[in-house]
């Protein structure tokens, strides 16, 4: 045992540390310690170095030589995971992992952003499928949790995490759980957001009402050319709205017990009924919505040209850029409205992390992703990349409040996000929804689309 | 003895030599035929074969169905919307191609200063990679800030901004006129290769029996060109059957399914949902598909062929 774990210094010594701070004799000379520098050094220390170096000489002698000790060397891991930057990239985030221990290798596949979230999902779901064990550690999208778990393919983190798991916003545990398992750790939060323009002289509005008032008047002033700007293309962005719009009517898609469907019932079909007033009867979003996704709709916005926009928490980056904006400093973030004694509901997204169920490094994946999830990590993604800490710990912490200003007021948003439809056939319902849902918007024939939708949901939610 | 022996011998040669001779052509092809049947052959079979099953790739479920995903097929209201989208945008894009590049091929080749540059010039849309025609068509046709809604309404061709991607009406038909402009120069060309081939002298001896221009295209260049027509247009039809990435990019299929076609279905089924017995069928379908629309512009082809003959 010990012998191992002198080993494990050999290469720590190779990898990371910088040669002035250990010094250690060639290996392949099997020496004494007689390259070790004499000042500076405590006993501790020195009691280290000299076992390393005994170490160094018997593996030298036990194993024929250097490349032996080099072979038992650090667990190699790979770990793939959509795009994402800011300051920092991914890879330099996995990098510094790397150096800060000498046990674990992580190699970082990037896969396609998170805009084509598509293509991430395909070469995510052929790597699993083969079940090799490729890669170890993932990143998926929220709404894959249930899928990778009921294929078995995700790792239950339960036996790892399970005293850690109060530490993250619960309903992030939440939706990183499957049939009561935790098949996923909470990497980062996002969700759909209001943002208005503070400088049109409203306040900001909490009920759907307020909203359309508000807009109305910003739009006859002359002000902007665009009430409230959302997205409607027949993509996934529609179910994002969607969920935000029944919710905010208390409403569902699909009960918790992943089988009952309610996108027919009366809270449902008022919010998709708003959603085509909102274009039709009130005016106040252009019906270039339903070809429009999130891009589309945030450069009218930070151009000035519109009074609301729903979007995710990327746009609040672009708003106070002065190269892209021209509403810097004019813009605010609050939940999304709500109808009547009901409460705001914004669509939960964001990135978790998974551990590959095949894989054959399970104490090291394990490791790499505690590192990756831990307060400092996360302190890490959200002040040099943007993305939203899942630790409500970490959330408070002064660095974001001066590196990411618009993250902190956001808490609340989070807090009330909730997910999309969870069942492991997530990618067929949301298929449906695009399809009947924008029917829905397009023809007005509301009541009817949503029974046609329900009926096939439930088809699908059965089988 | 030693006669019958050199009989046995001449005998025997001949024997060994013939297998060999038999042989050697089947093994010169042997590499062709492997590869054709690993790249072509057998994916096609394999497709049929998962058709047949209920594989989804994200859940345990793998067995034989039958034909129960074709069953499931024809009574799916989402397919059949595809399969009419499909054929409208093969139908109308080839038709629109084949007009316009015959007009272009008829200029181009006439003898005019500049020839050889507008016939270079003529391929670059052709040679703009699909997704690039697809955002530039996207900016173009942009409801609010499109350049085509700021000119039809400078003419006071339209009273307000239309909304050419999202209502179901017009989505098609512009996406019809993105392909038109992308892929006529190369109806163009391999038409204009087709009137090259047509003597000269034809349409000036119908000149000199007092044909009008329009007789001579009508009744001696047209009939002449024919096959290359056909064949232009086959190629065309195939292709255009196949659309996928202007679809992709600009709509995603909506507003509405009003811009689903087969292709954007079975992707969809296929990498989205991850149903590859249910994908399999709906592919198989085009392939059967495709298939008729050769054949029967290989009719046309036939009968054309015969009367050039006779």
């Amino acid at each position: 045992m010990r012998f191992s774990a002198h080993l494990e210094y050999v290469d720590m010594h190779k990898n990371a540390v910088p040669p002035n701070t250990l010094s250690l004799p060639d290996l392949s000379a099997a020496g004494a310690p007689d390259g070790l520098p004499a000042s500076g050094v405590n006993r501790r220390e020195f009691i280290k170095r000299t076992g390393l170096a005994l170490a160094g000489a018997t593996a030298a002698s036990t194993f024929v030589g250097p490349r032996r000790v080099w072979a038992a060397g650090p667990v190699e891991l790979t770990f793939a995971s959509a795009k994402f930057y800011g300051k920092q990239t991914i890879a330099e985030v996995v990098n510094a992992f790397n150096g800060s221990q000498s046990k674990i290798h992580v190699t970082y596949k990037e896969l396609p952003p998170p805009s084509s979230s598509t293509e991430v999902h395909q070469t995510l779901v052929q790597q699993l499928a083969r079940r090799n064990g490729d890669p170890d550690v993932f990143t998926q999208d929220i709404i894959w949790i249930a899928e990778f778990a009921a294929a078995k393919w995700a790792l239950p983190l339960d036996e790892y995490f399970k005293d850690s798991a109060k530490d993250y916003f619960s309903g992030m545990v939440q939706a990183c759980t499957w049939q009561g398992k935790l098949t996923a750790l909470p990497w980062f939060v996002d969700s759909g957001m209001l943002y208005y323009r503070k400088d049109l002289g409203f306040n900001a509005p909490t009920s759907w009402q307020e909203l359309i008032a508000s807009a109305k008047q910003a739009t006859s002033s002359g002000g902007v050319k665009f009430g409230f700007l959302w997205q409607a293309k027949q993509a996934e962005v529609l179910v994002c709205d969607l969920v935000s719009f029944i919710g905010s009517n208390g409403g569902a898609i699909l009960q918790p017990d992943g089988k009952t469907v309610s996108i027919a019932d009366e809270p449902a079909v008022e919010a998709v009924q708003l959603m085509r007033d909102l274009i039709n009867k009130e005016q106040i979003t252009p019906s270039d919505v339903l070809s429009w996704d999130e891009e589309p709709s945030r450069r009218p916005f930070t151009a000035g040209e519109a009074a609301f926009l729903r979007n995710w928490s990327y746009v609040w980056k672009i708003a106070q850029s002065d190269a892209e904006s021209k509403v810097v400093d004019k813009v605010a973030v609050v939940p999304l409205p709500h109808f009547p004694n009901k409460k705001s509901a914004a669509a939960l997204g964001g990135y978790q992390y998974g551990i590959n169920a095949s894989s054959k490094k399970r104490e090291g994946a394990v490791e790499f992703v505690r590192w990756m999830s831990s307060p400092e990590t996360q302190l890490r993604f959200a002040t040099q990349l943007g993305l939203c800490p899942t630790r409500a710990a970490v959330f408070d912490r002064p660095e974001i409040a001066k590196e990411q200003a618009f993250m902190q007021p956001l808490k609340d948003v989070f807090l009330g996000a909730i997910p999309r439809p969870v069942t492991p056939k997530y990618p067929q319902v949301t298929l449906v929804l695009q399809s009947e849902v924008s029917r829905a918007l397009t023809n007005g024939n509301v009541k009817e689309a949503l029974q046609t939708a329900k009926e096939k949901i439930t088809t699908i939610v059965k089988a | 003895m030693p006669i019958a022996k050199t009989m046995t011998h001449a005998d025997l040669a001949p024997r060994f030599k013939l297998p060999r001779w038999r042989l050697g052509p089947f093994v010169l092809v042997v590499p062709a035929l492997v590869f054709v049947g690993a790249v072509s052959v057998y994916p096609v079979l394999l497709g049929l074969w998962l058709s047949l099953r209920n594989t989804t790739l994200s859940s345990p479920e793998d067995a034989f169905v039958g034909l129960a995903n074709y069953q499931q097929l024809l009574s799916d209201g989402g397919f059949w919307n595809a399969w009419i989208h499909t054929i409208e945008f093969m139908g109308a894009s080839t038709l629109l191609e084949t007009v316009v590049g015959l007009g272009m091929a008829l200029v181009m080749s006439e003898r005019f200063l500049g020839r050889g540059v507008v016939r270079a010039a003529v391929l670059i849309p052709w040679a703009i990679p699909t997704v690039v025609t697809s955002k530039m068509f996207g900016w173009l046709f942009d409801g609010q800030h499109g350049i085509v809604n700021y000119l039809l309404r400078s003419c006071g061709l339209i009273p307000g901004n239309l909304n050419w991607y999202g209502s179901p009406e017009l989505a098609l038909p512009t996406i019809i006129i993105a392909d038109v402009w992308k892929t006529t120069p190369f109806m163009a060309l391999l038409l204009l290769a087709g009137l090259q081939t047509i003597p000269r002298s034809l349409s000036e001896a119908a000149a000199i029996d007092g044909a009008s221009p329009w007789k001579r295209f009508w009744s001696v260049r047209l009939p002449l060109l024919a096959p290359s027509l056909l064949i232009a247009a086959l190629f065309r039809a195939l292709d255009a059957f196949r659309i996928f990435d202007l679809v992709y990019v600009l709509t995603g299929g909506g507003p509405a399914d009003s811009t689903e076609v087969l292709s954007t279905l079975t992707y969809k089924n296929l990498f989205s949902a991850l149903q590859f017995g249910y994908g399999s069928a709906l592919s198989t379908t085009m392939f059967v598909t495709e298939i008729l629309v050769a054949i029967g512009f290989g009719f046309f082809l036939l009968k054309r062929f015969r009367e050039v003959q006779l």
